[in-house]
């Protein structure tokens, strides 16, 4: 569903992500971790069509996202750490002018169950200023899941979230994946790694450093057998 | 807390001075800069003919009568029109650190007003630095520290009024029932005042017919009269300082200005303890409300007002093309943004047909002065509205980032972008020249007939969209190409070097305008010419030369979308916006 092959993005002489190559099937969720800087970002910018890569492919459900960047994106969605909301429009007309750039024909159909399901119907015809942050967060999640994408990013999924907020949100992923969706998971929060991914990619200084799940990353390194993922992660960044 | 603030003062200037000087390495922030000295030069201390500095006499008694007349109407605007953010609204570093420091809320709203010195006083400093030609006597020095008094009341009584307003608004009084309680007062005030006037007019109108000095004369010495002069003590106070000669009737006058200045300063100090009490019945709210939702409870309806959104001005279909859904969403930004702008356009529309209406036998003069007025106002709409609508690229690449996570080429979200704004100066323009024309209907105008009324009504309403979005798509790819050189979204970015990006980006818009303008004029004057050779007549040639520009100028706008599409596709907004 998502293939990377030799993701590179430079920004002048800085390197910000170094021949990076892995893929995504559906119902996976990989976990995308590393310390502040290692690349994650940019690379999820890059899988989203935000930056431009320096060098590599990628593509998303078949769908080379340089050469058909419209084909690509109507495939993904995107949630950044920070909901993006437009100040004047309502939650409602945020679903409906997603659905009609996504090119949702039953949109109207969906909203209202999308509405219920966020608990966000009572909020139809508020403005985002009028929100929580939580709610914010949801309403750009419905955005998102509107469309019903193939492939799923999320950019530190939890931030700002309660503890019912947190375990929804974590649902919403699994939820998504089991109904095979390709998820990309971006965090500094471990144990929502450990709990929701099935694989793990480790960033360091913009390369790959391990892949795979976690029992195949601590079997490659006999050293680090019966560690925490804390300690497995400390060690193989080298932080 | 002096010391606090001083310190924080001090060290803000220096540090935000070092990064401006810093990013002069930048070729772009150096031309700017040395432009914006350039600017400044021209504005203070470019060398003048005549006297050196205009305004080393202002006039005595008409003097302080047009500043009292001044300051008043700076004061009634912000009762009516003012909302209910503070001068005084705190950062959220100052939130921070200030109200869980241990410091009690005067110490905070000193600290506040310390801080705010500092720009008062530059303000005041640079104000009279340009209208004194750059020279510095004595008797500037008055001005200065005059108008930085005046300032720093001024700042105290909004500050004021926008706690009033918060108040209000937490007691439940809408924004417009607020308003209309003001202009209520405020005309029972008129009324008085003018019920007080009524016997003296006389006197002031036969002084005003032998000059306007002696008329301000005249007038000033009836606002120090009986109970005029009461009412309007304070604001005499407050501007005579600035007004004095010297710097010893300077000092005599300043004890009833620092009186004036106390006592706003007490007032707001009572004001910012009644805010407390309205902000700790918030908090109490949301408590209760906080303890609903733990409950399992729904909170009561009170307990959930929300302000609501003006409604919706269409409702978007579920399919069609992408452009559309943008320009959409750019029409209810600019709906929904439009606060009092929209209402008090449209009581002075109807308040100007009633007074044509109330003219009688006189209306047909009325009626000119209406439609001369609706023209100039469709001009001014196609010319400055692009300017002052920036629901566009200018104000959506603060989310640049999630337009590029959207399936469109980019061409259609630049589209969309521009025709928001477009349509709705069109909508504008088109009215009022509409409006122009129903008006002209009923008066006679010789030498330019019905007919030839309405080839000018077509020609101008052909030409007016394709003018908008020229101007438009200028404004548009200034901000997409140079985004580091254009305020995105409300703020605006401070500075000297800022000032001369500004005026460059002026000088490079109006010559890509004039660019844009020549052939679309070259192909309106040929389409004119070829219609005069056919026989068309007069003011009628005008449409189809409206007609060669408008398709010119699309042409043109066609071929700036599809590269300003590229741009926008081959941007990287962490490289434009950092971060």
């Amino acid at each position: 569903m998502i293939e990377v092959r030799g993701l590179t993005k430079l920004y002048g002489s800085l390197v910000a992500v170094e021949d990076l190559s892995f893929s995504v099937a559906p119902g996976e969720v990989l976990g995308l971790v590393g310390p502040n800087g290692a690349g994650k970002t940019t690379t999820l910018r890059s899988l989203v069509g935000i930056v431009r890569p320096t060098r590599g492919t990628i593509s998303i459900g078949g769908r080379d996202l340089d050469r058909d960047p419209v084909g690509a994106k109507r495939q993904l969605a995107f949630m950044p750490d920070e909901p993006r909301l437009f100040e004047y429009l309502t939650v409602e007309e945020h679903l409906r002018f997603t659905g009609r750039l996504y090119g949702v024909r039953d949109s109207d159909g969906r909203i209202p169950a999308l509405l219920r399901e966020l608990e966000l119907a009572e909020k139809a015809g508020a403005l985002p200023d009028e929100l929580s942050r939580g709610m914010k967060q949801k309403l750009a999640i419905a955005c998102g899941l509107l469309h019903e994408p193939k492939a799923l990013l999320f950019d530190e999924p939890l931030t700002g979230l309660d503890p019912a907020g947190m375990r929804r949100m974590k649902q919403t992923i699994v939820e998504r994946a089991r109904q095979g969706a390709a998820v990309i998971l971006s965090s500094h929060l471990l144990h929502l790694v450990e709990e929701v991914c099935t694989r793990v990619l480790v960033i360091h200084r913009g390369r790959l450093v391990a892949i795979g799940t976690i029992a195949e990353i601590v079997g490659s390194r006999p050293d680090l057998q019966g560690r925490s993922l804390e300690e497995v992660f400390l060690a193989l960044t080298g932080t | 807390m002096i010391s606090a603030a001083l310190y924080l003062s001090r060290r803000s200037l220096a540090n935000a001075t070092r990064r401006r000087l810093a990013r002069l390495r930048q070729p772009k922030y150096l031309i700017g800069f040395a432009l914006g000295v350039l600017y400044y030069y021209w504005l203070i201390a470019r060398p003048r003919s005549g006297a050196a500095g205009g305004a080393a006499g202002l006039p005595g008694a008409g003097g302080e009568v047009l500043a009292i007349l001044g300051l008043t109407t700076f004061l009634l605007m912000n009762w009516v029109f003012g909302s209910s953010r503070s001068p005084f609204a705190f950062t959220p570093a100052e939130t921070h650190y200030l109200f869980t420091a241990p410091l009690t809320r005067r110490q905070v709203l000193d600290f506040k007003l310390l801080r705010s010195q500092l720009p008062l006083f530059l303000s005041s400093l640079l104000s009279v630095l340009i209208f004194s030609g750059g020279h510095f006597t004595p008797s500037r020095i008055v001005r200065v520290l005059g108008l930085w008094l005046v300032f720093s009341a001024l700042q105290m009584h909004y500050g004021v009024a926008a706690l009033v307003r918060q108040s209000l608004e937490e007691h439940g009084v809408t924004a417009v029932r607020r308003r209309l309680g003001v202009i209520t007062v405020l005309t029972g005030v008129a009324v008085a005042v003018a019920l007080i006037l009524r016997r003296q007019l006389p006197e002031v109108q036969a002084a005003f017919a032998a000059g306007p000095a002696a008329g301000l004369d005249a007038l000033g010495a009836i606002l120090h009269r009986g109970v005029l002069g009461v009412i309007v003590w304070p604001l005499s106070a407050l501007v005579r300082p600035l007004l004095a000669p010297d710097l010893a009737t300077f000092a005599a006058r300043l004890p009833a200005a620092f009186l004036v200045v106390g006592l706003h300063y007490v007032w707001l100090v009572r004001s910012s303890l009644a805010f407390e009490e309205v902000a700790v019945e918030s908090a109490e709210r949301m408590a209760r409300r906080i303890a609903a939702w733990r409950s399992g409870r729904r909170p009561p309806p009170s307990e959930r007002r929300s302000k609501g959104a003006r409604r919706s001005l269409g409702r978007l279909a579920p399919v069609g093309s992408p452009a559309r859904a943008i320009a959409w969403k750019n029409v209810q930004a600019e709906w929904r943004g439009s606060g009092v702008r929209l209402p008090v356009i449209i009581v002075l529309g109807v308040a100007a047909v009633a007074w044509v209406a109330s003219l009688g036998a006189a209306a047909g003069t009325g009626i000119q002065v209406l439609a001369t007025l609706l023209l100039v106002f469709a001009g001014m709409a196609v010319v400055f509205g692009p300017y002052i609508l920036r629901n566009d690229l200018r104000a959506d690449l603060l989310l640049w980032d999630l337009l590029k996570s959207y399936p469109l080429r980019g061409a259609d979200l630049v589209a969309g972008e521009v025709l928001g704004p477009v349509a709705v100066l069109t909508g504008v323009a088109w009215g009022c020249l509409l409006a122009a024309f129903a008006a002209s209907l009923a008066i006679d105008l010789p030498g330019f007939p019905v007919l030839d009324r309405l080839a000018a009504l077509l020609a101008t309403a052909i030409a007016a969209p394709a003018f908008l979005v020229v101007i438009t798509l200028i404004q548009n790819a200034a901000a997409l190409v140079f985004p580091a050189w254009v305020t995105l979204g409300p703020g605006r970015a401070a500075g000297v070097e800022m000032i001369g990006q500004r005026m460059l980006t002026m000088i490079g818009s109006l010559l890509l305008m004039l660019l844009a303008f020549l052939p679309a004029a070259v192909v309106a004057a040929v389409a004119v010419a070829i219609a005069g050779v056919a026989g068309v007549d007069g003011v009628w040639r005008a449409v189809p030369g409206a007609i060669g520009l408008t398709v010119t100028l699309g042409f043109e706008g066609m071929l700036a979308v599809a590269w300003l599409g590229r741009v926008f596709e081959r941007s990287d907004p962490a490289a434009e916006l950092g971060g």
